[in-house]
């Protein structure tokens, strides 16, 4: 365990749980909808080309966010 | 298949998440025959059929309603309000049909429980178990079952396997037994939930309450009773109570997931995802994958463009040949020229642009299906957020290049409607299939210097080209001053999922093509035929008939048709037009490929020739009446396709973006901008190359 972060920050092949989700109108029900519950496991795989988005892995599957949306969920690394 | 079901049909929704083979075994189920309609008030497609042939068997027939692929049944977007609604209504199916992707559970689950709570009879189709089988995920149909306490029949939809037993697990649920909801109990921590639902219960049912409860935490209003109590929590308690319910919802699906065998570690990594993150470590890789990904759109575009083409002759000689029968048959008169020249080449105009729809819509559905679009969509969401727009308005924007009436219709999955109404004006900036007969006609005519600058063919290419990249940067430049003038809104979230690479299921993707033709035939069909047949009458009355061939310029003059675009002939000087463009603008109205069937008309008259090579010497020879110099030059002929790059010569396109925006406030500002941009950019490009000498 180390302190906590966004998942935006971290560098690809990393690996960290979610803490807590937020954001503004449906982004924070969403995110937590498509997976991204406190105690889940996420990895970031990759950056796309020209930087943004983020290929992310969460419960079995990937998705991809941007780096402003993945600043709302907060993590800790593993 | 009747309107009407008689009361013993059993009615079954298909709901699941996208990419879960949802399509494929409708089809299946359906021997691939079914009606396309929209929900009522929205354009999302909605799909119905019936299950058919010897896998109906005995017993009442069963009519599937296929509804959109959501992740949730939460109202965040338009497609996840119209399943909810679909599922809620007062005539709710008798059953539904949830299909889950076996090799992907710890997502898929979740939607699982939340049409648990709606109470509906349910059967699970478990696709897809090949592939979990493949990645070493255990599949226990049995086990699942008994956890969600309705039937699970493991299929695989690609070969039909399971889709027998499927039929018969529906025959065998039983309409008339109530089915509590399944509802997720909060946890004992969750206290803020408790309370919310607690508040919320007396007026509504549970998964009522629970959607409320997440579409107030989404910003959305709740009417009613249930909206007056949620107004009155404040905002920290309903952001906890909508956060502990979704929890609870996926602790309950880690539960499940524990007792089908999934590990811990199965649920964190993505077996089911190995292959596919091979292939993206070429397909997403940072050089590679942008050269694969401009390869594959080039690819795409030269095939369209050069394979189309042959077909497109052949149908243009059928109907040539159609009309000379019809005229030998029938002998000179007007009922003859009504006949070949109105209805048999309004029709012709509407078939010869099939071939180049059907392959746009084979190579989006093979790369959709496969999974590279959504690939595509990460490649490009950068560029596309730069704008304020999400990465998969990609797709709409790139079948604007095909036919703008599907593309706009694609950009449902857009959220939030200011980023969908931004991209619907975008659209008809995309150069799309209709143009193109403009531009081959313009360029084939006119762009045949003796002096070429590389060689003929290469030269009308590059102009070619250059009229699709001056629409794309157009659209893209357009769009950048919408967003943030007129439709000023955030960029929109990007939630992308990268499902895995799978291989295409061919008839599917044919099934698709053909529907979008269909679509594409009976939409513009109409509008097509009857400019045709309406403009054969303004060209051809009031005037003296003087036989067939004679004197067809000073009757063509003397028309409605001729009178309307002479009155406009000082409008269109500037621009390098003469009134026979203007007549054919005119008749562009319906849509931008009439121009080139009215010119015919224009000259067809004078010629009493059909043929498009004619046509083109036509426009080559045709001289200034004051100058003697030729009317048409290469800088004229660019300037009038650069009016075409932006004009909104398109009925359809105006009737579909009414339908979308539900009034004409969108297609009025859409048509008088565009068409006045139009004339200024052709007013520029030819006074500013007469400037420069170039014409």
């Amino acid at each position: 365990m180390s302190a906590p972060t966004s998942l935006d920050r971290l560098e690809p092949g990393r690996k960290a749980d979610v803490v807590g989700v937020d954001g503004p109108g449906d982004m924070a029900v969403r995110l937590l909808e498509m997976g991204f519950v406190p105690g889940t496991r996420v990895e970031l795989v990759k950056v796309a080309p020209l930087g943004d988005p983020l290929e992310l892995r969460v419960r079995g599957y990937h998705l991809s966010l941007r780096r402003a949306e993945a600043a709302y969920v907060q993590v800790t690394l593993q | 298949m009747s309107e009407t079901s008689a009361p013993s049909t059993l009615r079954v929704a298909v709901a699941g998440n996208p990419n879960v083979g949802k399509t494929s075994l409708f089809n299946v189920l359906t021997g691939s025959r079914h009606r396309v309609g929209n929900y009522s008030g929205v354009t999302v497609q909605r799909l119905e059929g019936e299950v058919v042939g010897k896998l109906a068997g005995e017993g009442p027939p069963i009519r599937l309603v296929d509804l959109p692929g959501i992740y949730s049944l939460s109202p965040t977007s338009e497609d996840e309000v119209v399943a909810f609604d679909v599922l809620t209504a007062k005539d709710a199916p008798d059953a539904v049909l949830l299909v889950l992707d076996a090799s992907n559970l710890a997502r898929n689950l979740y939607l699982a429980l939340q049409v648990l709570e709606l109470g509906l009879p349910l059967v699970v189709a478990l696709n897809m178990v090949d592939m979990a089988r493949e990645a070493g995920l255990p599949v226990q149909p049995q086990r699942l079952a008994k956890e969600l306490g309705v039937p699970v029949v493991p299929t695989v939809a690609r070969t039909g396997e399971g889709v027998q037993a499927l039929v018969d697990a529906l025959r065998a649920l039983d309409r008339a037994e109530s089915h509590a909801p399944v509802l997720v109990p909060p946890g004992p921590d969750d206290t803020a939930l408790q309370r919310a639902l607690e508040g919320l219960h007396p007026s509504l049912l549970p998964a009522e309450a629970r959607t409320a409860l997440l579409a107030r935490r989404a910003g959305k209003g709740v009417p009613g009773a249930a909206g007056t109590f949620l107004a009155s929590l404040p905002e920290s308690d309903v952001r906890a109570a909508a956060q502990q319910l979704v929890c609870a919802r996926y602790r309950r699906v880690d539960e499940i997931l524990e007792v089908l065998g999934h590990r811990e570690r199965v649920r964190d990594d993505a077996p089911a995802m190995a292959p596919s993150q091979r292939i993206d470590a070429v397909l997403t890789h940072r050089v590679a994958g942008l050269a694969i990904f401009i390869a594959v759109m080039a690819f795409i575009f030269v095939s369209i463009f050069s394979w189309a083409d042959p077909i497109m002759g052949l149908i243009e000689d059928a109907f040539g040949w159609l009309s000379g029968l019809v005229s030998d048959a029938l002998g000179p008169g007007l009922l003859t020229e009504l006949v070949t020249e109105g209805v048999i080449a309004g029709v012709g105009n509407v078939v010869v642009f099939v071939p180049q729809i059907a392959l746009l819509f084979l190579f989006l559905g093979l790369l959709e299906d496969s999974g590279y679009l959504a690939r595509a969509a990460f490649l490009l969401d950068r560029l596309m957020a730069r704008m304020g727009l999400h990465g998969r308005a990609f797709i709409p924007l790139l079948s604007g290049y095909a036919c703008a009436i599907p593309a706009i219709l694609g950009t449902r999955t857009i959220s939030t409607t200011r980023d969908r109404l931004v991209t619907i004006l975008m659209i008809p900036f995309m150069s799309c299939s209709a143009r193109l007969p403009i531009y081959t006609l313009v360029i084939g005519a006119l762009f045949v210097s003796t002096e070429p600058v590389i060689s003929r063919g290469v030269d009308q290419g590059l102009v070619l080209l250059s009229m699709y990249l001056l629409s794309t940067v157009s659209a893209l430049a357009m769009g950048f001053l919408y967003k943030r003038t007129i439709l000023v809104s955030p960029t929109p979230p990007l939630v992308l999922e990268l499902p895995p690479y799978r291989l295409p299921r061919v008839r599917d993707t044919l099934l698709m093509v053909y529907d979008r033709v269909k679509d594409f035939l009976r939409g513009a069909a109409t509008v097509i035929m009857a400019c045709t047949v309406v403009l054969w009458a303004l060209l051809s009355f009031p005037a003296e008939r003087t036989g067939a061939g004679q004197g067809g310029a000073t009757m063509v003059a003397q028309s409605y048709g001729g009178r309307m675009a002479r009155t406009l002939e000082p409008a269109l000087q500037p621009i390098g037009q003469d009134w026979r463009v203007g007549v054919g603008i005119i008749g562009s109205f319906a849509a931008r490929e009439v121009l080139v069937s009215t010119l015919g008309l224009v000259y067809g008259m004078e010629t009493d020739e059909d043929d498009p090579v004619q046509l083109r010497q036509a426009l080559r020879e045709q001289k200034d009446p004051d100058t003697g110099r030729p009317q048409h030059t290469p800088l004229s002929g660019f300037a009038l396709m650069v009016f075409f790059v932006y004009a909104c010569m398109c009925m359809s396109t105006l009737a579909v973006v009414r339908r979308e925006t539900g009034g004409w406030k969108w297609p009025a500002f859409m048509f008088v901008s565009m068409t006045g941009l139009a004339y200024v950019m052709a007013l520029l490009v030819f006074q500013g190359g007469r400037a420069l000498g170039l014409g």
